[in-house]
């Protein structure tokens, strides 16, 4: 390696990394963008799920591989979306209630982990303890949705219709077939991803990582550690949240095992695969161990848990990074034996 | 001279053990003071209370005139103090550039100039040619000093140094000396260093405070402490005793 090029482009390894990142986020979303044209039907109709469970899982993994914090809870944020959204949209209102119900998941989401993550984090409560909390969080939702069937409709669940997104006068676009919900949930999944992505570019993202790295030094050199992690929190719950917003209306469909432990499990598994430090590993590994389950649990009903558990065993016995870790340092290596 | 801190009575009780006691002390701004003293004498407690990682059990803190006792470890970052751990406490698994970078983030600097301010505590810590390294590859000695590029480089004024030069080699310990005298004459820094090296202690030429048993035992030039009675009756049979 050549030492003067080195120091003047610290970043250069660095770079290199996020330009290859973006060159697969391109890819896998042209392979995304095309699907519908060559598989249409009930691929069309799943895969927005699969996208959201995927956005569920890159909010997970900017907390989880960049602050260093486990959340248990991420499912709760997801059902907490859908039903604002839900409720949202049955009361009529002068804007579009689509507009309003996703702004309002977004802010009703960021808001219950702001307080959550103040109380929490200005404590100084260790991360064993706040996996615990959030996982009360998961059982709460799960029997509030429950228990107040009047607004949630019990273990009935809640109905909605699919959203209209409207572009001022300029026209609008009624999802309610699946190829136009497809490509709006689409396209909104790639700018979440791209939001995240930008925030953990910049000093905000940079203080979180060193956060991750050495909270105590943190603290020493004068950063309000409790703030940027209720932050990062809050930015994780809003995103589920959002995510499950568009789910349920995608769905029509939202039920209290939605805000549940098993499918918060289920999240943490797929961050875990996909790869916790990489948001794009997140997002393949959501849609790809989603697609994965749904396929095992119609092959063999009865095992399919258990293969599934085995898949999660050996990803992280043998990459503890997950699949992106692994490609990543596979690519490292290539990228070493290419310069000799 | 103007004086940047001063502790009056302070001390500190862990559950019935006292582990400070009626410390009086104080330091001129642009000035390095050297805190020894045997194992147990209280002076990590010491720089904890001044860092605010200890609260203190009696007595008060005052920097540049102000009442910090209360204070929180962030606030009195960032009004200037700031320490380096006994054992150093880096950002292992990010380079020497992206350590530096985390504490030129939480700077007054400006986003144009980060890059050559970053470079340029490297420089000053010697660490130009490992900027692309992981912290956990460098050598203690370079750790150290990684760790100090981090105080230097969010601008703290007052350095709280504890045992700066553990794991260094004779060249490097010297080296830390010039270091740490040339921040304090050109950049108008203040430290005050623990340390069991005494020939560390003696490159350094600073006044020498001597706590034993939590309290201020002595306090003078190197010379005049080596030469203390007291000073040599409690370091009896010490490596530190046979090197004074």
């Amino acid at each position: 390696m050549n030492m003067a090029a080195t120091t003047s482009k610290p970043w250069a390894g660095l770079s290199n990394k996020i330009a290859s990142e973006t060159g697969v986020a391109g890819i896998v979303f042209m392979i995304l963008a095309l699907i519908p044209i060559f598989v249409p039907g009930y691929t069309t109709y799943i895969l927005p799920q699969y996208m959201l469970f995927g956005l569920l899982a890159v909010s997970l993994a900017f907390l989880w591989g960049f602050v260093g914090i486990l959340s248990f809870g991420q499912a709760a944020f997801f059902a907490i979306g859908a039903y604002a959204m839900g409720i949202t949209m049955k009361t009529s209102m002068g804007i579009n209630p689509a507009y309003v119900g996703l702004l309002v998941s977004f802010i009703i989401g960021g808001g219950i982990a702001a307080i959550v993550g103040y109380f929490l984090f200005s404590a100084g409560v260790r991360s064993t303890y706040f996996v615990l909390v959030t996982l009360a969080l998961s059982i709460m939702t799960e029997q509030i949705a429950v228990s107040q069937s009047d607004i949630t409709g019990g273990w009935n669940g809640m109905y909605m219709d699919r959203i209209t997104l409207t572009f001022f006068d300029l026209g609008k676009m009624v999802l309610s077939d699946d190829m136009s919900s497809y490509y709006a949930i689409f396209i909104l999944v790639i700018i979440s991803y791209l939001a995240l992505r930008y925030l953990l570019s910049v000093k905000f993202g940079k203080v979180l990582v060193g956060i991750r790295e050495n909270e105590e030094r943190m603290t020493a050199l004068g950063y309000n550690v409790s703030l940027y992690k209720t932050s990062a929190f809050a930015l994780s719950g809003a995103f589920a949240s959002f995510a499950g917003a568009l789910y349920g209306s995608h769905a029509n469909f939202v039920s209290p095992s939605l805000g549940g432990i098993l499918f918060s499990t289920e999240v943490v598994v797929w961050v875990a695969i996909g790869g916790r430090h990489s948001l794009l590993g997140a997002l393949v590994g959501g849609i790809i161990v989603a697609s994965i389950s749904n396929y095992l649990s119609a092959w063999t009903p009865e095992y399919w848990q258990l293969l599934l558990g085995l898949i999660f065993i050996t990803v992280i016995v043998f990459f503890k990074g997950g699949v992106a870790g692994a490609v990543k340092s596979l690519y490292g290596l290539w990228l070493e034996r290419h310069k000799r | 001279m103007t004086e940047i801190l001063r502790t009056e009575g302070l001390g500190k009780r862990f559950s019935g053990l006292i582990a400070n006691q009626n410390i009086d002390f104080s330091v001129d701004a642009g000035t390095v003071r050297c805190v020894i003293g045997p194992n147990g004498a209280g002076k990590t407690t010491f720089i904890s209370m001044i860092s605010g990682h200890h609260s203190a059990s009696e007595g008060k803190i005052f920097y540049k005139g102000r009442d910090i006792t209360h204070q929180s470890v962030i606030k009195r970052a960032n009004v200037g103090i700031a320490r380096k751990f006994q054992t150093p406490a880096v950002f292992e698994e990010l380079t020497a550039y992206q350590n530096i970078e985390l504490a030129v983030l939480g700077s007054q600097c400006l986003q144009a100039d980060r890059h050559d301010r970053i470079n340029e505590v490297l420089q000053l810590v010697r660490l130009t040619d490992q900027s692309a390294m992981q912290a956990q590859i460098l050598s203690h000695g370079q750790r150290q000093w990684l760790e100090i590029g981090l105080l230097i480089a969010i601008e703290a004024e007052l350095l709280l140094l504890d045992e700066p030069t553990a794991g260094m080699t004779v060249e490097e310990s010297a080296a830390t000396a010039l270091l740490i005298n040339m921040l304090v004459r050109e950049h108008n820094l203040t430290a005050i260093i623990i340390e069991h090296d005494i020939q560390f202690i003696k490159d350094l030429k600073a006044p020498v405070t001597v706590l034993h048993l939590g309290q201020v035992l002595c306090e003078g030039s190197f010379d005049d402490v080596a030469a203390n009675k007291e000073v040599r009756e409690v370091y009896l049979g010490t490596d530190e005793g046979r090197s004074l």
